[in-house]
């Protein structure tokens, strides 16, 4: 998960993509209609179209070769699901080595993977989940209703896990059945199968995890039941793993071996490829996205749009004595940014602006959100001017930002408007990028960049805003804004025990507009992810994907910026 | 025999005072605790795991009972696990320390095959052409930063011409020999082309003011040849700047070559160490340091044991 908006370069550590991890990204694919990759044609120097052919027939799989894939970061507290603080690069690593229970279906509903199946009782708050039969873990042990209480009894005493399915109340084996897992929930949560697609939906074998309890080295050498074996792990050098020869959801995975090199500079990352030092690369760099979109000889590329992040700035809005508590400073805020200048300048115009957080092909978007997508500096005055006859006093604003250069100056542009609106002083506050998230989590800041909220339910917002999330300054928090609305609260409630398609549309709306219209954050851009390759790697589209039952996974990765290892090879 | 155990009583008194400094500055960072708790992250999830963690760092113990735990960790090379990435410190930083030595290795080898013959020659033909040449060349590559050496070769080199690798691998040279010249031959010349121009500035302007010295110009007069003086009379009484600039030099290459190291996506002792910082692995960075100290305090020890050899007045202690 990135903590910065888009920008040319993505900074190592991707908080946004720590939404996903929590199982509730799955992000992309939100809608019915059609894929949400887009393949590039060689010519195409704009915004290349969708492709509406929704699966690559595969006719002429070659199976072997090795991948190596130049991911932007590496993994903080590797490899124990409960606790790997998971972004989009860890996820790309996690799907090797580990399966999820279900995966996002293509029909943008959540289909069982390793679970053969996820029931519910009539109201939701009870939900058994099916270990599928004859699956082992890479070091033998059998995959039952045990393994997967055991991961997620882990997940919910974690710090980060624990607080997205807090609301489970208990997990436990069937007594009637060792390879069913009950899972009670505290209220109605129709979504809750959304959670066991992602990071909470990892099983871990329990003997690597019980062993890894006590010796700590043994966490980086994870062991799951995914399609590749982990061979060996460098922090900051490389992750490699080797095909699971026994692998239970044959004919997958197509490939010998797999190779993740973490290179934080997406230029540098860019270059490795080109060098043919890597075969693949994903990206949010605009310069690159548009060097691609270009074309390049002897290399491919695909866009995923959608369901994707979104970069915006996050305000810290419970702060006692911060005048980014008061709705009239945040709406200036607003009206006082020009997000379409830094767009173009750091982004090369390559994301579409936003007006909310939620992008084009997710539920709840809307065209106008009350949000105000043009810089109205008289307005953003009137308002500053109006809380300082209120206030006396200088008003004042700490911005934070990481060392990235590019970071530095959307800040920078943020300072000359904000300052321009009236505000007395803004300090730019850079922050080493290691530091970045605790910073958020602790709550200490006031104003800050960042990117999140990818997803196909506003459920796996969740707990980035629900008031349940929010505590004091000092305590880890993933509501990082300390947000604590009673009406947003309601909302979020009542989607997550919807299963009616068009409340879930209203009340999503109505999230929207109630960002807009509160000026929780400020919205920048949707983000466009993209993967570069060598022209002989296929297979990338995660609608490649399929389970036992034939049912296809969600084309687009479920997760911006990533695919499926499974479904990947080398046209020989 | 005085002599060595002077600079060896220096030694000793260096390396405890860093070990010291070092081992009370993870209690004097402020929130060091809070930070540490974050820095675990996931891991430390619980008041049980908290308290453990923070007693392994011996943190709320008395300034010097930390002191002795801490060099009692040292010795016995219980290090313990990164807070991040659950990697053994101790094969962390020799993986590191590997790949930096071989670089500074590289790179100190390169420059003084580059220096020595280019400032002899530079000296003997003062003011010459190629005096002049060299003058200017050297200049150039002082004032170039090595980023953007790194830049501009790795981009003609690697993307380019596709001769390097445009990210490099630690591969052994027993391993695979070609294929690590392949991925050091990059950034040891990024690093050694500016040390090479500092040694020659340095070991040029002593070898001119030796030239002019008596003893030369009667060994010229006695018909002794050009090679014979520079080679057994004018240089080593002129390899004092260059033998301190190279000792210096070494600790910094081992510690401070972070730009290069991530310029090339080498994992070495410099770029772990500031990702360590960054990820608050106060232990492994408390560790670096050490480490890095008794690398720049056994060096500078070893030079000033070299100083003894070059000029034996060093050794009587009537220098000057």
């Amino acid at each position: 998960m990135k903590s910065l908006r888009q920008s040319r370069h993505r900074p190592g550590v991707l908080l946004g993509a720590l939404a996903m991890s929590f199982g509730l990204i799955v992000a992309a694919c939100g809608s019915g209609d059609g894929g949400g990759t887009t393949d590039t044609s060689p010519t195409d120097e704009s915004a290349p179209t969708e492709n509406t052919e929704v699966i690559d027939t595969l006719t002429s799989v070659t199976p072997g070769g090795n991948l190596v894939m130049a991911i932007e970061a590496d993994t903080s507290s590797p490899w124990r699901p409960s606790e790997m603080v998971c972004a989009i690069s860890c996820h790309m690593v996690a799907r090797s080595v580990y399966d999820t229970l279900m995966i996002p279906g293509s029909d943008n509903v959540p289909v069982p993977y390793l679970a053969s199946s996820v029931e519910p009782n009539e109201d939701f708050t009870v939900w058994r989940i099916t270990a599928r039969s004859g699956v082992k873990f890479h070091d033998g042990t059998d995959f039952d209703a045990a393994a997967i209480v055991d991961n997620i009894t882990r997940h919910k005493s974690a710090l980060l896990t624990g607080t997205a399915i807090k609301d489970v109340t208990d997990v436990a084996v069937d007594p009637a059945d060792p390879m069913v897992a009950v899972v009670t929930v505290a209220k109605p949560w129709a979504t809750f199968p959304w959670y066991l697609t992602g990071q909470v939906g990892y099983m871990a074998s329990p003997t690597w995890l019980a062993a890894s309890d006590t010796d700590e080295a043994l966490r980086s050498k994870p062991v799951g039941t995914g399609p590749f074996v982990y061979s060996d792990y460098k922090p900051n050098e490389y992750y490699k793993g080797t095909k699971n020869p026994n692998y239970w959801n044959a004919p997958f995975p197509y490939l010998d071996s797999i190779e993740f090199i973490p290179i934080a500079d997406s230029l540098k990352r860019r270059d490795a490829l080109k060098a043919g030092d890597v075969d693949l690369i994903h990206t949010t760099n605009g310069e690159v996205i548009t060097e691609f979109r270009g074309g390049l000889d002897g290399f491919g590329s695909s866009e995923i749009t959608k369901n994707g992040e979104t970069a915006y700035t996050l305000l810290h809005v419970t702060q006692e004595g911060s005048p980014v508590s008061d709705r009239r400073v945040r709406c200036a805020l607003a009206y006082a940014s020009d997000a379409a200048t830094s767009n173009e300048v750091v982004s090369f115009g390559v994301n579409q602006l936003a007006n909310g957080p939620f992008s084009p092909d997710q539920v709840g978007y809307l065209e106008d959100t009350g949000y105000p997508m043009v810089q109205d500096m008289a307005k953003a005055q009137a308002l500053i001017a109006e809380y300082k006859a209120e206030n006396p006093g200088e008003l004042k604003i700490s911005l934070a930002t990481t060392n990235d250069a590019t970071n530095l100056v959307i800040a920078q542009y943020q300072k000359d408007w904000w300052e321009e609106a009236g505000v007395d002083e803004v300090t730019i506050d850079q922050i080493d990028q290691g530091q970045y998230i605790v910073t958020a989590l602790l709550g200490n800041f006031q104003v800050f960049q960042w990117r999140n909220h990818g997803g196909v339910d506003v459920d796996q917002q969740y707990f980035w805003w629900h008031s349940s999330s929010s505590l004091d300054v000092g305590a880890l928090a993933l509501n990082f804004g300390r947000i604590k609305d009673a009406k947003l609260d309601e909302l979020l409630d009542a989607n997550r025990a919807s299963t009616d398609p068009a409340e879930k549309k209203q009340i999503a709306e109505d999230i929207n507009r109630l960002f807009g219209t509160e000026c929780y954050n400020l919205w920048g851009s949707y983000t466009v992810w993209m993967l570069g390759y060598e022209d002989t790697i296929q297979g990338l589209d995660a609608g490649n994907l399929t389970n036992p039952e034939g049912d296809r996974a969600l084309e687009g990765g479920g997760i911006a910026g990533t695919f499926y290892p499974h479904t990947a090879w080398v046209q020989q | 025999m005085r002599y060595f155990l002077q600079k060896f009583a220096q030694l000793i008194l260096v390396v405890f005072a860093v070990t010291f400094t070092v081992s009370l500055a993870l209690g004097a960072i402020p929130n060091s605790e809070e930070r540490i708790i974050a820095a675990k992250g996931s891991g430390a999830i619980n008041e049980e795991e908290k308290n453990k963690l923070l007693d392994s760092l011996n943190l709320r113990e008395p300034t010097l009972v930390q002191y002795g735990y801490f060099v009692q960790d040292l010795v016995t090379l219980d290090w313990g696990v990164t807070l991040n990435g659950n990697q053994p410190i101790k094969s962390s930083i020799s993986d590191g320390l590997k790949i930096s030595v071989r670089l500074m290795v590289y790179a100190q080898l390169v420059a003084l095959l580059i220096a020595i013959p280019a400032a002899l020659l530079a000296a003997y033909r003062n003011g010459g052409l190629f005096d002049r040449f060299s003058t200017t060349v050297s200049f150039g590559f002082i004032s170039t930063p090595n980023y953007v050496l790194a830049t501009v070769l790795g981009l003609l080199l690697t993307v380019r011409w596709k001769i390097f690798p445009a990210i490099s691998d630690d591969v052994g040279f027993f391993e695979a020999p070609w294929d690590h010249f392949l991925n050091f031959f990059l950034p040891t010349i990024v690093l050694a082309l500016p040390l090479a121009a500092t040694y020659l500035r340095l070991l040029r302007a002593d070898l001119v003011n030796t030239l002019q010295s008596d003893f030369i110009t009667t060994a010229r007069a006695k018909g002794v040849s050009t090679s014979r003086i520079l080679f057994g009379h004018a240089l080593r009484p002129s390899l004092f700047s260059l033998v301190t600039a190279a000792a210096v030099n070494v600790g910094a290459l081992v510690g401070g070559s972070v730009v290069v190291e991530t310029a090339f996506n080498l994992n070495g002792l410099g770029r772990r160490t500031v990702l360590g910082i960054f990820a608050s692995e106060f232990r492994l960075v408390q560790i670096t340091v050490v480490v890095l100290a008794l690398v720049y305090v056994v060096t500078n020890f070893l030079v000033d044991i070299v100083y003894g050899f070059l000029d034996p007045r060093v050794r009587a202690g009537r220098l000057g």
